[in-house]
């Protein structure tokens, strides 16, 4: 009778112990990936030779082949040959494997494919400040690729659903046979077990990250843009929820990336332990800015539009930290118009005033100031801001409108 | 004497346990392509799957080759009974004076129009405006294009998902069936499951004219049919998916649906 008390209580205790090792493991707070650590897993010319992942790279060969002829991408040449070379110089040992694609996305969003393609929203690019920002972006992307996450992340997910799969049963049936009821060790091991796989995806990205950094700055670029890019990313999260008198979200058990927060931290300690002394590092913000240029105005009419006025203004302002300009103004002006608070037409026509003082103010914020000059009754200047707008445009929608207001 | 016990009781389970459900729709004016016509069958979308212990559909490369290599000669053999002409592609770079690209987006087009239809007509979102219509949706000018530049009369698109348990699933669903003779009978845990559907379009009209989806799935995992890996599973996957194809009958007493109404068996 008592042997059978003392089976069952050491049944219990296997999966009471289960569950508490695993609620160890977990916390948001991990311990920091270290660079030097960081040895990438896969040479060039990867392919796989185990049967997981080979049927993984089968479809994930089928999704590049949708990817890579969707109408969402943008396929300048000179863009994304721009993105094929960066990731070729950030890409580690597997630099000439990697594709990249560049979709039409007005979101901070880029993600590696475990056959080693990446896709990289537009709205990403407009938040970049210069090249340092986004090679520290992509490659931290290839980090996941060097360091085999994907497969490894499945592995981790199938053993431990497997686990948990048999350890359920057995606690039921187990249960069952001698009398005891262990659902309630069940859910806690359930529970467990999600929250060790979400623990798993953030140690990932950690790891990504301290690759990343490793890599930009064996390249030459300046690894401290990497922990700006999560300054910025906080920064206007705060500024988004802040507009909509809303919190920031902070990190939770449940997430599957570290909270911005404590990537700051770690990259910042990273990135001084990358340094090396007397080395120089380079942010490249021209040759950036010289391959965006063209796109730059369709990249701020994409994030204006969706009507997110907190993080679209935290995002001009940070942009214009580098110097005001002609664009950045009439979008400003754009953002108020759009968001029509009392007082915000008055500022939006300061911004369409201000924009037109450059010489790269887009013909839009000719038009623009325009009906604010006429509104305000300065009919003459209104009429030499349209026939701007006219010579700008030639074959505006609204030409014939505005060619009747002028004349 | 236990032992014995087991195999009634995963015997008697059996039956229960294992169903295939099908519903298929066609536009009012349809009949079944018969005699003289010809027949572009598109890539068939084809994937299979090892489910894990945990239950996750873990793809498998070398199953997935064999299932495709077995759905394409399938469906030459049940199309060859029709008497039309079928042409079935491998590749999307297969069909002559047509672009990969265009096929590609023949395809994408067609998954969207898919996802409509199954959304509207399955899932439980009906819609008014197509009430007693029976089957009205069309792939538009892209189709008929389609047509004209290669003479085809229908094309018919395939998509089958097969996961196959593999033996930790089977194991956790014995350990199940061995949990009723203590009072924790849990052989259910799910198994093999089979999900198929393929859609025809009328390529001088461009609209699809017929739609059919079969689930089959085994809740007891270690009992499978329509094994996609080997040639008579996937012979009867095309069979139940394409072998009974039902003519549209006239709609208009309130009844939407035509052919088989969630035969079940």
């Amino acid at each position: 009778m008592c042997g059978r008390c003392l089976e069952i209580s050491r049944r219990s205790l296997l999966v009471g112990g289960g569950v508490a090792a695993a609620a160890l493991s977990t916390g948001v707070a991990q311990a920091r990936v270290l660079p030097r650590d960081m040895v990438p897993l896969v040479g060039p010319g990867y392919r796989p030779t185990e049967k997981d992942e080979k049927g993984i790279w089968q479809l994930m060969d089928r999704a590049e082949e949708e990817i890579s002829g969707s109408n969402l991408l943008i396929e300048d040449p000179k863009l994304t040959g721009y993105l094929r070379d960066l990731i070729g110089t950030v890409g580690g040992p597997a630099a000439k494997d990697f594709r990249i694609y560049l979709a039409h996305v007005p979101d901070f969003n880029a993600m590696m494919f475990p056959t080693g393609f990446a896709v990289v929203f537009s709205g990403l690019l407009l938040r970049m400040r210069n090249e340092a920002q986004l090679a520290g972006v992509i490659a931290h992307e290839a980090g996941h690729f060097l360091r085999r996450h994907q497969i490894r992340s499945w592995r981790d997910q199938k053993r431990k659903t497997d686990i948990l799969a048999f350890a359920s049963m057995l606690a039921g049936v187990g249960g069952a046979a001698g009398g005891v009821y262990l659902g309630d060790y069940v859910q806690l091991a359930q529970l467990g077990t999600l929250l060790t796989l979400f623990s798993y995806s953030r140690a990932m990205e950690a790891e990504a990250d301290a690759m990343g950094i490793k890599l930009i700055a064996e390249a030459g670029y300046d690894p401290r843009q990497m922990p700006t890019v999560w300054q910025q990313l906080i920064g206007e999260e705060a500024a988004s929820a802040r507009y909509r008198r809303k919190r920031r979200q902070k990190g939770s058990l449940f997430d599957t990336h570290p909270s911005p927060d404590s990537r700051l931290a770690d990259l910042r300690l990273s990135a001084a332990e990358v340094t090396v002394p007397g080395k120089l590092y380079n942010d490249y913000r021209a040759r950036y800015l010289g391959v965006l240029g063209p796109f730059r105005q369709t990249l701020l009419e994409d994030q204006v539009k969706l009507n997110d006025p907190g993080a679209s203004q935290y995002l001009i302002n940070t942009l214009a930290q580098d110097g005001w300009n002609g664009l950045l103004r009439f979008y400003e002006g754009e953002i108020w118009r759009l968001r029509n608070r009392p007082g915000d037409e008055e500022r939006a026509a300061q911004s369409y005033a201000a924009a037109v003082l450059y010489a790269d103010a887009p013909a839009d914020a000719y038009r623009w100031h325009g009906i604010q000059l006429l509104k305000a009754g300065r009919t003459g200047e209104a009429k030499a801001a349209f026939a701007r707008y006219l010579t700008m445009k030639p074959n505006a929608p609204d030409a014939a409108w505005v060619r009747q207001m002028v004349s | 004497m236990r032992k014995r016990g087991l195999a009634l009781a995963l015997a008697a389970l059996a039956p229960l346990s294992a169903c295939v459900e099908m519903k298929q729709y066609a536009d009012v004016q349809f009949t079944p392509p018969q005699g003289d016509y010809k027949l572009l069958v598109l890539r068939p979308d084809v994937t299979v799957s090892s489910l894990t212990t945990g239950g996750m559909p873990e793809p498998r490369a070398d199953w997935t080759e064999q299932a495709v290599t077995n759905v394409i000669n399938a469906v030459r053999a049940q199309q060859g009974q029709h008497g039309g002409k079928v042409t079935i592609l491998a590749h999307r770079n297969e069909l002559p004076g047509v672009t990969a690209q265009e096929v590609a987006d023949m395809e994408r087009l067609n998954f969207a129009v898919a996802q409509s239809i199954v959304l509207h007509k399955y899932l439980g979102e009906y819609l008014p405006t197509k009430r007693g219509k029976g089957l009205d949706w069309t792939l538009g000018e892209d189709a008929v294009r389609l047509g004209q530049k290669t003479g085809y009369d229908y094309a018919l698109f395939m998509h089958a998902e097969d996961e196959v348990a593999s033996r930790g699933r089977v194991m956790l669903g014995v350990l199940g069936a061995a949990g009723c003779f203590v009072g924790f009978c849990a052989p259910n845990v799910g198994g093999a499951t089979d999900l198929d559907y393929a859609s025809l379009v009328d390529l001088k009209t461009g609209e699809v004219v017929w739609f059919n989806v079969v689930l089959a799935r085994s809740e007891v995992p270690g009992i499978d049919f329509s094994d996609l890996r080997t040639p008579t599973g996937a012979a009867q996957m095309v069979d139940r998916l394409l072998g009974r194809m039902k003519p549209g009958q006239d709609v208009g007493k309130g009844r939407v649906m035509t052919g088989d109404q969630g035969e079940k068996r």
